[in-house]
């Protein structure tokens, strides 16, 4: 219990360093949205049209830092996240909560599937070393996951869609699709879903794997290893809750970090497959001066990495004995 | 494992064919699919005086009073006012409103709309994106007649109020509480389409049915994607998914116009990209380093190496050709050629010498500037690159930054560079609105202070007249022969230096559709971003029989 409230204080500390800094850095970017909205149509609208702008989005309404920050504070205990300047004037929890299934649905199924299955693959050839799985898998991945993502993706476009056509290059779904919970439109999403999940799971599961793997080989070296095949047990009674329970724990706050992510999208992904998400809505707010947009989404970020480490120390405290303190 | 990939597959693939089929259109409707990258996705947000959205209902669902066809020298077409008329000195604009045009739910268009348009802009000028109310006094109604007073006689200011704002409904609009946060998701306009569905990831617009031009228009469906990086809109242009595109295309006989018969395209240019020289720089305040560079650029390389071809060469005059040719001064434009050996006998001249490849002034400093760019734009480093090259021949040391586009752009709104390669000044029906854009010192301001326009802070008391001049008159010897006074300014003290002629980006198909922009026959601007004339090119097409 008294690791549990260390642990939620620490989560405290931690939060409000973070929503400062949230606060702090887009601030030190120079210019302004109103001119970052001017860069983004660059000849297509009349120059007249700044002053337009500014007073639209109140650049000029000089604030003052300290005023503004307890102004920001409050809003986020109440859940105001205030109006987006790139999507103006839609509100940015409108414009997130828009994007967030799509980036939920492909980062998360992905992340949660390559860990899944590099754990299983790193458990399978650490256990059997010098098999015919461990002789093919790790490598073949380890090498995928080296690859730069953009190009794996831009290839896979390359060979996939444009010379075998076999799946779409790019989008959610297809703009004659109209949206909404029916069969024409779920399985149309699927279908634009499968090459970047399959690029994802690639890239990802290396690292899995490779931790995994190392980690069992550790441990099956461990004395009560040993003790358990002293005993007569099955193998795969050793495998699974002697060797891989044991193993598998440095991975569990990787894997609660990389859950806590998905929420930031995966930026690439979204860029190269045009994919309506969270993470390529994050870059934009970034390039267009965005505050309010930044802010929600850094903030978002943060919690759930924060709550998925959280999560993770309680797991691992429940998993393993010795973390947890004496007393 | 093995079963579940399998699986996969077999969804994929059956998918996928599903898919395939889609793309044929179903029989009897005839559809439209743009393709145009603005790197965002749709707020499906339609405010026609929130600048991030206007294109999208500007020209399709909105309408303009006159429409001023930009590749016609500002030709004109009767569109909501039938006709109009400048009077006092042209200071009074008089517009006679059509009769029989309906809003799109119905209720009926009048010159009360007008009026009430111009008011909110007046009231609201966070919508006033055109600065209408910096030369308007009043703007009033007479039965179907709207008349608009001047401060002072605005003739170009016709292309601003006629065809740069969209007239909205009284009827709706007047019980909007702030029309500046206002979404206007469901816009209802005078227009031939009216927008039938949205997502974030595509926009349907739908044919309105008692549209006033009566019979159009011909195409029933126009699907707008929204695209957030250049490939993936290039890629349904070639695959012929998207048959009107306004991209930028990397190669593009080899990757689009090879790929069918059927695919074509146009590049008219329409306003220049330039390098921007800070006038307040105590060196390059000097004429002749100014002259020097003008000499030392090789603007055809730079066209041919930097930007594929597609953008030509500028000439120093500022006049864009061949679109507005007919008013540039043929011997002005040849006097400034590219000529490095007469640029280092003008820095000879003028007492700088050599030292280490380099000259410098009387007073020992080095010819050495940074030229500041958009890391972004491929292209324009390219492009920059080449005229550090050539200007390093003629002994003038240039560096070229390339910055984030806002960094950029905070630098060059407040004048905080000494070379900028730049294409910020927006076209106009004729060359007169660039220049201005260049040239004219009251839409300037001092350093550290965000400029509107005349971003190198360039000043002559004589040219600022010139401008003053040509918006007191409709007469177009008159305002040709100011022009012609205005490309002299240009040529003589060279305040930025023309490199390409930046396009409008235009990739049409004529496979199941007719009625493009053609070069034979420009009457509209074709890139799809173009407002309202994306919504004339919409008019025009048709469904081959």
């Amino acid at each position: 219990m008294r690791f549990v409230l260390r642990r939620l204080g620490f989560f405290v500390v931690t939060l409000w360093a973070a929503v400062t800094l949230n606060f702090l850095i887009p601030r030190l970017m120079p210019g302004n949205a109103a001119i970052a909205m001017m860069a983004r149509y660059k000849g297509h609208v009349n120059p007249q049209a700044l002053h337009a702008i500014q007073i639209a989005f109140g650049v000029n309404n000089h604030q003052s830092l300290v005023s503004a920050y307890f102004a920001y504070l409050g809003n986020i205990a109440r859940g105001h996240f205030g109006i987006s300047l790139t999507f103006f004037p839609d509100t940015v929890a409108h414009q997130v909560l828009q994007a967030l299934p799509w980036t939920l649905a492909l980062v998360g199924v992905t992340t949660v599937m390559a860990f899944v299955l590099g754990t299983l693959i790193g458990l399978v050839s650490g256990w059997r070393r010098g098999s015919v799985v461990d002789g093919a898998l790790p490598p073949l991945f380890v090498i995928t996951s080296a690859f730069p993502y953009f190009w794996l993706a831009l290839l896979s476009i390359w060979l996939f869609s444009i010379k075998l056509g076999w799946f779409p290059e790019s989008g959610g779904y297809e703009v004659t699709t109209t949206v909404g919970w029916n069969w024409t439109f779920i399985t149309d999403a699927v279908n634009h879903s499968i090459l970047p999940a399959l690029t994802i799971i690639v890239t990802a599961i290396g690292g899995w794997i490779l931790t995994m793997r190392n980690n069992m080989i550790t441990v099956l070296t461990e004395d009560y290893v040993r003790m358990a095949r002293a005993k007569g047990l099955k193998p795969w009674r050793i495998m699974w809750t002697y060797a891989g329970r044991n193993a598998i724990l440095p991975n569990l706050v990787g894997f609660a970090m990389s859950l806590g992510f998905v929420v930031g999208g995966a930026i690439l992904v979204e860029f190269v497959f045009n994919y309506p998400g969270v993470g390529w809505m994050f870059l934009q707010s970034v390039e267009n001066q965005d505050y309010a947009l930044m802010q929600a989404l850094f903030l978002m970020i943060t919690v759930t990495v924060l709550l998925a480490i959280l999560a993770a120390d309680v797991a691992t405290a429940i998993l393993d004995p010795r973390t947890r303190e004496r007393g | 494992m093995k079963r579940l990939l399998v699986l996969l597959l077999a969804v994929g693939l059956t998918a996928a064919a599903c898919g395939g089929n889609k793309s044929g259109g179903s029989a009897g409707s005839s559809a439209v699919t743009i393709s145009n990258e603005q790197g965002t996705t749709w707020t499906c947000g339609f405010n026609p005086f929130n600048a991030s959205v206007s294109f999208l209902s500007f020209g399709t669902e909105y309408e303009e009073l006159t429409y001023v066809d930009g590749l016609k020298s500002g030709k004109t077409t009767p569109w909501l006012a039938s006709s109009y008329a400048w009077g006092n000195g042209n200071k009074t604009l008089t517009f006679t409103i059509r009769k029989g045009v309906k809003w799109s739910d119905g209720k009926p268009f009048s010159a009360a709309d007008v009026v009430y348009t111009f008011q909110l802009l007046k009231k609201y000028p966070a919508l006033d994106l055109n600065a209408n109310w910096s030369v308007l006094k009043s703007v009033t109604q007479n039965g179907d007649k709207v008349t608009f007073q001047f401060k002072t006689p605005a003739v170009p200011y016709f292309y601003y109020i006629a065809d740069q704002t969209p007239i909205v409904a009284k009827h709706i609009w007047s019980s909007i509480k702030n029309p500046t946060t206002y979404k206007d998701d469901h816009p209802t306009g005078t227009g031939p389409y009216t927008m039938s569905s949205c997502s974030p990831q595509v926009i349907k617009y739908k044919k309105n049915p008692s549209y006033w031009q009566s019979g159009k228009p011909a195409i029933d469906t126009v699907y707008y994607p929204a695209f957030t990086s250049n490939d993936p809109a290039n890629q349904q242009l070639a695959s012929g998914k998207a048959q009107w595109g306004s991209q930028f295309i990397p190669n593009i006989n080899k990757f689009y116009a090879s790929k069918s018969p059927d695919n074509h395209y146009w590049f008219p240019p329409v306003v220049n990209v330039a390098v921007y020289i800070n006038q307040k720089d105590p060196v390059l305040s000097n004429l002749a380093v100014r002259k020097a560079m003008a000499y030392g650029i090789d603007r055809s390389k730079v066209s041919q190496v930097g930007e594929y071809g597609y953008e030509p060469a500028s000439n120093q005059t500022g006049i864009v050709t061949p679109t507005f040719s007919d008013w540039l001064d043929h011997g002005l434009a040849k006097q400034v050629g590219y000529n490095p050996a007469k640029a280092e006998q003008i820095l000879q001249q003028a007492g700088f010498k050599k030292s280490n490849g380099i000259y410098q002034t009387p007073d020992g400093k080095p010819l050495s500037f940074t030229m500041i760019n958009i890391g972004g734009y491929s292209d324009w480093v390219a492009s920059a690159q080449i005229v550090a090259e050539n200007l390093k021949a003629i002994g003038i040391k240039v560096t070229a930054e390339n910055l984030s586009s806002q960094t950029y752009d905070n630098d060059v709104y407040n004048g905080l560079y000494q070379l900028a390669y730049d294409g910020n000044q927006t076209a106009g029906p004729t060359p007169y609105y660039e220049l201005r854009s260049l040239l004219y010192s009251k839409g300037s301001a001092p350093i550290g202070k965000t400029a509107g326009s005349d971003w190198e802070r360039y000043s002559n008391p004589a040219t600022d007249k010139l401008i003053e001049d040509y918006a007191a008159t409709a007469d177009k010897a008159q305002q040709h022969s100011i022009v012609t006074k205005l490309e002299q300014a240009m040529v003589d003290e060279i305040p930025v230096i023309p490199v390409t002629e930046g396009v409008d980006w235009y990739q049409y198909n004529t496979g199941s559709l007719s009625g493009w922009v053609t070069q034979g026959d420009p009457f509209a601007r074709p890139a799809a971003y173009v407002n309202p004339d994306w919504g004339v090119m919409l008019l025009h097409l048709k469904p081959k029989a």
